[in-house]
């Protein structure tokens, strides 16, 4: 493999609908962004990837549909959908058709239009013998698996409120995310709806309306079309058990995202995570996966996630900032929603990323979280 | 400017999937009361419902071992939100209590229902037992719920 980097991003104004536009048109908004971010026509495309799960809209075959929003016409195409790492999959796939040497210029585009179609249908359709009779969508699964990490590591409601409190104000300074409010309060969250014991309405993503797309370019073309390219440093994926009862201790072991993440450590050097990384941005669909998620990305040792809320360690000018866009939490266009991450740590590196901006950014983590059954972990740096 | 024009569909359709060798087993079980998994020959982990691969050691399963209709809530949660049922695309309105359950002689757990529903009476560690229906037909509601043991 060759290094290969990211050397352009763009998104839409994400938002719970966007009956303004069609999904190729909105694919479209995504592609042309990032293209422009990259100085590049489409013309100079060499290959397209498109991420979606498309049951949720209830339309087959998006790539064949959407592909021209991509400006795909006429050239290599594939779709890939692996529910919420759809996103962080399609961006790895397309750093390994650049880094492989098969193609210099690949654009990832994910995208899903929620307020189209019937999401909960999407994720009810299951296992017809077992698990679709007792399928309570990814709020039922996460409240289970939170009970558990509640009991054995003593997190704490307010603790995870905090979480939600940090996501809307970061996302109170960035133009593309859906749910913003800088002058959120853990009151709020607590006050908000309970879904799924012990989860409340704004400890839970959205479901938006949205695009994103990211431009990998081989080394040669990065070098060339880029002052400061976002070096993609490693990047792996990982496929798990399907059923949420065969996943031992769930939230509190997550070998899926903990393998991801301890083989991307090993591959870009990083020994102290909290340390070496200067922000992260990680696919948190319920602020207590966020916590969960400290633990097992190495950020704390067990049981000291709400400790690291608490202190204010993870917020925008803290030792180690965590999604300074405001996360899943405040938009989740799940196909987009990976590419979001991957774009929102490429900006950071590119220093593109306007009011959020981490201020020198070298070394960022992104990850990706699909409902137990996968997990993608990549580190970006500012040197190939 | 003028109303934007939208398509709207609405369909029913129907299909039909076959349950293969380990779950027929587990379902023909069912219907006489009988709680069976399949155990892995390689780490010996007790699959519940049966599973064809064991997700570990990939090694094919074909042993299989008792499990009582009763075990220990691992995780649980009350459901508010109302969803909707993939096999009959009706809504469930909540609330509704739901688990996962570690039976006695199983490793993994059992995603299921619980007749509780408030969570101040719930915890995880407490002991469940299966209430079946009158009539077993072999499906995974010959369990009505499980109900908490005090």
């Amino acid at each position: 493999m060759r290094p290969a980097a990211i050397i352009g991003t763009g998104q839409t104004d994400h938002a719970k609908s966007r009956d303004d536009v069609s999904q190729p048109e909105l694919v479209r908004e995504a592609a042309s962004r990032a293209l422009a971010d990259a100085g590049l026509r489409p013309s100079e495309v060499d290959a397209i990837i498109i991420g979606n799960m498309e049951m949720f809209e209830g339309r087959a075959l998006p790539e064949l549909w959407v592909g021209e929003g991509g400006f795909a016409n006429r050239k290599p195409c594939l779709k890939i959908a692996t529910g919420g790492t759809s996103g962080t999959s399609s961006c790895i796939a397309g750093f390994h058709q650049a880094a492989s040497g098969v193609f210099d210029i690949v654009l990832v585009v994910g995208f899903e239009k929620h307020s189209e179609g019937q999401t909960q249908t999407g994720m009810a359709l299951t296992d017809p013998f077992w698990d679709r009779g007792v399928a309570s969508g990814a709020l039922g699964n996460f409240a289970l698996s939170i009970s558990q990490y509640m009991a054995e590591r003593g997190v704490t409601p307010e603790q995870a409120a905090r979480v939600a409190v940090k996501s809307r104000r970061n996302a109170a300074k960035n133009p593309h995310a859906h749910l913003k409010d800088a002058n959120a309060t853990v009151a709020d969250v607590l006050a908000s709806k309970v879904l799924a014991h012990p989860v409340r309405l704004m400890d839970m993503c959205p479901q938006s309306d949205g695009a994103a797309a990211i431009v990998v370019a081989s080394a040669e073309r990065a070098k060339k079309l880029c002052s400061r390219p976002a070096w993609v440093k490693a990047a792996t994926t990982r496929h798990e058990q399907p059923y949420i009862g065969d996943i031992d201790r769930r939230l509190l072991s997550m070998r899926t995202l903990r393998d991801a993440s301890r083989s991307v450590y090993a591959t870009a050097g990083i020994r102290e995570p909290l340390k070496q990384l200067d922000v992260a941005e990680i696919y948190e669909p319920v602020t207590y996966a966020e916590l969960a998620w400290y633990e097992i990305l190495g950020f704390c040792s067990e049981g000291q996630a709400g400790r690291l809320i608490e202190d204010g360690v993870t917020e925008i000018g803290g030792e180690l900032p965590v999604n300074p866009s405001g996360g899943v939490l405040c938009a989740n266009p799940v196909g987009a929603t990976g590419v979001i991450r991957v774009a929102e740590a490429a900006s950071q590196i590119l220093g593109r990323a306007g009011a959020h901006q981490i201020e020198g950014a070298k070394t960022a983590l992104v990850t990706g979280y699909g409902v137990y059954a996968w997990a993608d972990a990549m580190i970006l740096g500012s040197e190939p | 400017m003028t109303e934007r024009i939208s398509v709207q569909i609405e369909m029913n359709q129907s299909w039909r999937y076959a349950s293969g060798a380990a779950m027929e087993r587990f379902a023909d079980g069912l219907r006489q009361k009988r709680i069976e998994a399949l155990r892995c020959g390689g780490c010996g982990r007790r699959y519940l419902p049966p599973r064809p691969v064991c997700g570990n050691c990939h090694l094919h399963l074909s042993e299989w071992v008792p499990v009582a209709d009763q075990g220990v809530v691992e995780a649980w949660t009350v459901v508010y939100l109302p969803f909707l049922d993939g096999r009959t695309g009706e809504i469930r309105k909540g609330p509704y209590g739901m688990a996962l359950i570690r039976l006695d002689g199983a490793d993994t757990t059992l995603n299921h229902y619980l007749a509780e529903a408030d969570p101040t009476r719930l915890a995880v560690g407490l002991r469940a037992r299966a209430v079946w229906r009158d009539e077993l037909r072999g499906a995974i509601d010959d369990i009505r719920h499980f109900e908490v043991m005090r």
